[in-house]
């Protein structure tokens, strides 16, 4: 299983992971941004590198965080998903295959991280998400992002080897790091891992969350598949004409 | 397997669109690549990507470039450089050129403070293949000033841009174009075409005679050698990483700014125009100028209101310098006025602030400053007028990244100067000065190799900037000073009058108020990297000349 070690406190914000997806990817440039205080994940964002202006101490500091897919251990979309357009595979990434998706976005509600984005203008909408570069970590490469970044925040490998590296890290530079790996557990745990020096609340994360992987979560989530599915073509029209020309549905995350 | 399958979802497409078969080719390219690697097809017991489907959107790359590489960070609110991403290709260029021939980017410690450091020098914009770098574009003020009728829009002109604004519009590097720039900025509609030499003449008047103050020992605190102080980027650079230096660099501002200072005092004073109307512009070759306009302590002309007038009048005094153009955004200008720029009459600089010497046209070039600086500190200590190799100091000039020269003036001894450009190079002088051995009394520091010709505000006529067109913008510069009718900066007329009407004379107490200025460490804002002994990374882009005895 392979993952990526991120270091919040090496990242200089340079934005380089984020246009390597964007080329690699053939994603467009959309008015979303892309880094920067406001930056936002959407169908065209798979990954932005998001400012946090923060205290740590005395100091007040920057912090970027590059914000992706975390390719879950176990995913809550593609345990909710009926029609299995996502599955995790053995290298680690969770994919998703629009041919098989039917767009009713269960994924979208059972991502305990909102990252899957909609998109909501085309005219056969799929759902999109960092793919963690797929057919190159199955090829033992490192995935796009990972493989620009000049200031070496990212770290692409076995997961297990990158957990135990972090694990490393933070008792070798003692007062370095808040001794937490992001991603270790949470929700069952990521491929995706961080490490950071200011608390991951500061830095937008989700903390106090569950460590266990969310099936529950999403047999909940089925439930309601047929009573919903009745309605969600019409819900789908409402959400699509309230959103049509704003561009902004990715935001109201 | 792979392949079969790509192929069933080819067939099972209605129809073959040139996109499908393309990325169906490339699957194939893929999968069979794989598979040779993996061992020729054979069947494995879990199948890569386990289980189940394979996602066809996935695989095929993009506009994925043969070589990727990350770039420089840029702060979206820094004043002097943007960058359009959607241009970038990931080369790495703008990186390298900031990490080695600036030392900037890998040269302070990891995580960062609350600052992308960055000198504005701008080199990344010239270096940039595809253009997502360029200067943050102030055209629009200033169009918007033009169009406002209760302003006075003044204009100066950096010495450099005169041999390189032509290349925008096909003349060849370093065609001296200076009558026509200044009918070009009368007819964009300037309301006074003046000239930053003038401020460059008076800023040799003020520098040298600090030089020699500090040499006579008359200024507690400011110790030898003096730096100067006119490239914004090295003073920025030398605030961060530098710090303990400081009291070495001259308190002298730089042209632009004595400029500006000037042109809202004295210049409104002779001309009976009110300051509060003046929207002073200037055009540099330069992006870090946008920077150092910028800096809170560059409002002086404010001041000598506030004491005159009152702080009623004073509150509408702007910044002494209020917008600041590239030489790559006044040829912007120029075209988009649909003005012909090579068929322009030559016209000449208005009064007052329009003259200037050879000494200070040579600011335009590494070397120039100190040149200039040592033909007036000749003259101000001897009386005499400097001997022929002094209006010719070969060994100051030219592309070496440090040079060095010893001048035997009568009554002062040997001075001994040195000369950087490019601030990777820099680090070795300023090292030998940190660790007390520097046997200089003058060192002259430009943060762009090849000095304000090269600055990262002017045309982009070779992409990276080549030393060719380097070398032709400074002989055309030292080919202009060698016919100038006055070589040295105390001969010229307007600066001999603005002392007489209104300074008095260098270094005095309105001198000091409106030309002088003082630095800020920015060592909170970083900790720094010092490079190894060994590493001169920069050596194989602009060789030393480290002359030890001359
Ligand atoms: S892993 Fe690939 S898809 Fe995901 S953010 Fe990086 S480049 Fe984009
Ligand atoms: S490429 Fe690396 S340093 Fe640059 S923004 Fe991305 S993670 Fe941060
Ligand atoms: S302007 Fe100069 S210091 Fe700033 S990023 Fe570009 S090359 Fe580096
Ligand atoms: S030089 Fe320009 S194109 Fe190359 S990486 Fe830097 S910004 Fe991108």
């Amino acid at each position: 299983m392979k993952g990526v070690l991120v270091d919040i406190t090496r990242c200089v914000g340079c934005g380089s992971c984020v246009v390597a997806c964007k080329l690699y990817n053939n994603l467009p440039w959309s008015n979303a941004p892309h880094l920067g205080k406001d930056a936002v994940l959407t169908a065209d964002n798979w990954t932005v590198v998001k400012e946090f202006d923060v205290s740590k101490g005395k100091e007040s500091v920057w912090r970027f965080v590059k914000e992706q897919c975390f390719h879950c251990l176990e995913p809550a979309c593609a345990s909710a998903c009926f029609a299995a357009a996502f599955r995790k595979t053995p290298e680690g990434p969770v994919i998703y295959n629009e041919r098989v998706c039917v767009g009713c976005r269960y994924c979208m509600i059972a991502c305990p991280f909102s990252i899957p984005k909609y998109e909501w203008q085309a005219r056969f909408p799929r759902v999109q998400k960092c793919q963690m570069c797929f057919y190159r970590v199955k090829d033992g490469e490192m995935p796009a992002c990972v493989s620009v970044c000049p200031a070496g925040a990212l770290k692409f490998g076995d997961r297990d080897a990158l957990l135990k590296e972090a694990k490393e890290r933070i008792a070798q530079n003692p007062g370095r790091y808040v001794n937490h790996v992001y991603g270790e557990k949470e929700y069952g745990g990521t491929c995706w891992l961080y490490l950071s020096d200011v608390p991951f609340e500061q830095l937008g994360f989700r903390t106090h969350v569950s460590t266990e992987s969310i099936p529950h979560v999403s047999e909940r989530v089925t439930k309601w598949t047929l009573p919903v599915a009745g309605g969600w073509a019409a819900v789908l029209t409402a959400l699509y004409l309230a959103t049509k020309g704003s561009g902004g549905a990715e935001k109201s995350h | 397997m792979e392949v079969e399958k790509l192929l069933e979802e080819a067939l099972k497409q209605k129809e073959v669109t040139r996109r499908t078969f393309l990325k169906m080719m490339a699957g194939l390219g893929l999968a069979g690549l794989a598979g040779s690697v993996g061992g020729c097809l054979r069947q494995h017991e879990v199948a890569a990507g386990g289980e189940g489907w394979l996602p066809y959107q996935y695989d095929v790359a993009g506009t994925w470039p043969a070589h990727v590489r990350g770039r420089v960070p840029i702060d979206p609110s820094n004043p002097s450089i943007m960058r359009d991403d959607r241009k970038c290709i990931l080369c790495g260029q703008c990186l390298e050129i900031c990490h080695r021939v600036q030392s900037v980017y890998g040269y302070y410690e990891l995580p960062i403070r609350d600052d992308i450091v960055c000198i504005n020098c701008g080199q990344c914009s010239l270096a940039c293949p595809t253009g997502a770098i360029q200067e943050r574009d102030d055209t629009e003020k200033v169009l918007k000033a033009l169009k406002d009728p209760n302003k006075f829009v003044v204009v100066q002109t950096a010495p450099s841009i005169r041999v390189a604004l032509g290349e925008e519009f096909g003349m060849p590097p370093g065609t001296w174009v200076t009558g026509k720039m200044v009918a070009a900025l009368r007819r964009l509609g300037f309301h006074a075409v003046l000239d930053t030499n003038f401020a460059a003449d008076l800023t040799i008047m003020e520098e040298a005679t600090e030089l020699i103050k500090r040499i006579k020992g008359e200024l507690p605190g400011r110790p030898l050698p003096q730096f100067t102080s006119c490239s914004p980027g090295w003073v920025k650079f030398c605030e961060y990483f530098y710090p303990d230096l400081l009291p070495h660099v001259s308190s002298c501002k730089s042209p632009q700014q004595m400029f500006g200072a000037t042109v809202k005092t004295y210049y409104a004073e002779k001309r009976g125009i009110d300051p509060r109307k003046i929207v002073s512009v200037s055009i540099m070759p330069c992006t870090a100028k946008k920077f150092e306009a910028q800096r809170p302590e560059m409002i002086s002309a404010r001041k000598y209101w506030e004491k005159k007038k009152g702080p009623d009048f004073a509150k509408d005094v702007t910044r002494d310098v209020d917008i600041v153009l590239t030489t790559r955004e006044l040829a912007k200008l120029i075209k988009q006025a649909k003005i012909d720029f090579p068929r322009l009459p030559d016209e000449d600089f208005d009064p007052l602030m329009g003259k200037c010497t050879g000494g200070a046209i040579i600011f335009g070039a590494s070397g120039g400053v100190m040149e200039a600086a040592i033909r007036t500190a000749y003259f101000f200590i001897t009386g005499k007028e400097p001997p022929p190799q002094l209006l010719d100091l070969k060994p100051i000039r030219g592309l070496a990244s440090v040079k060095e020269a010893a001048v035997d003036i009568p009554g002062a001894g040997t001075i001994r100067v040195a000369v950087c450009q490019g601030m990777a190079a820099s680090r070795q002088v300023l090292d030998i000065v940190r660790a007390g051995k520097a046997p200089w009394h003058f060192v002259e520091f430009m943060a762009c190799p090849g000095g304000c010709e090269s600055g990262g505000g002017q045309p982009r006529s070779s992409v990276p900037q080549a030393n060719e067109v380097r070398a032709k913008r400074t002989a055309s510069l030292y080919a202009a000073d060698a016919r100038w009718v006055w070589r040295e900066s105390h001969e010229n007329p307007d600066i001999l009058k603005v002392y007489q009407d209104f300074y008095g004379h260098p270094m005095s107490e309105l001198a000091e108020e409106l030309l002088h200025t003082h630095y800020t460490s920015r060592a909170d804002k970083l900790k720094a990297i010092q490079p190894s002994e060994k590493e001169k990374p920069w050596e194989q882009y602009y060789p030393a000349r480290l002359t030890p005895e001359i």
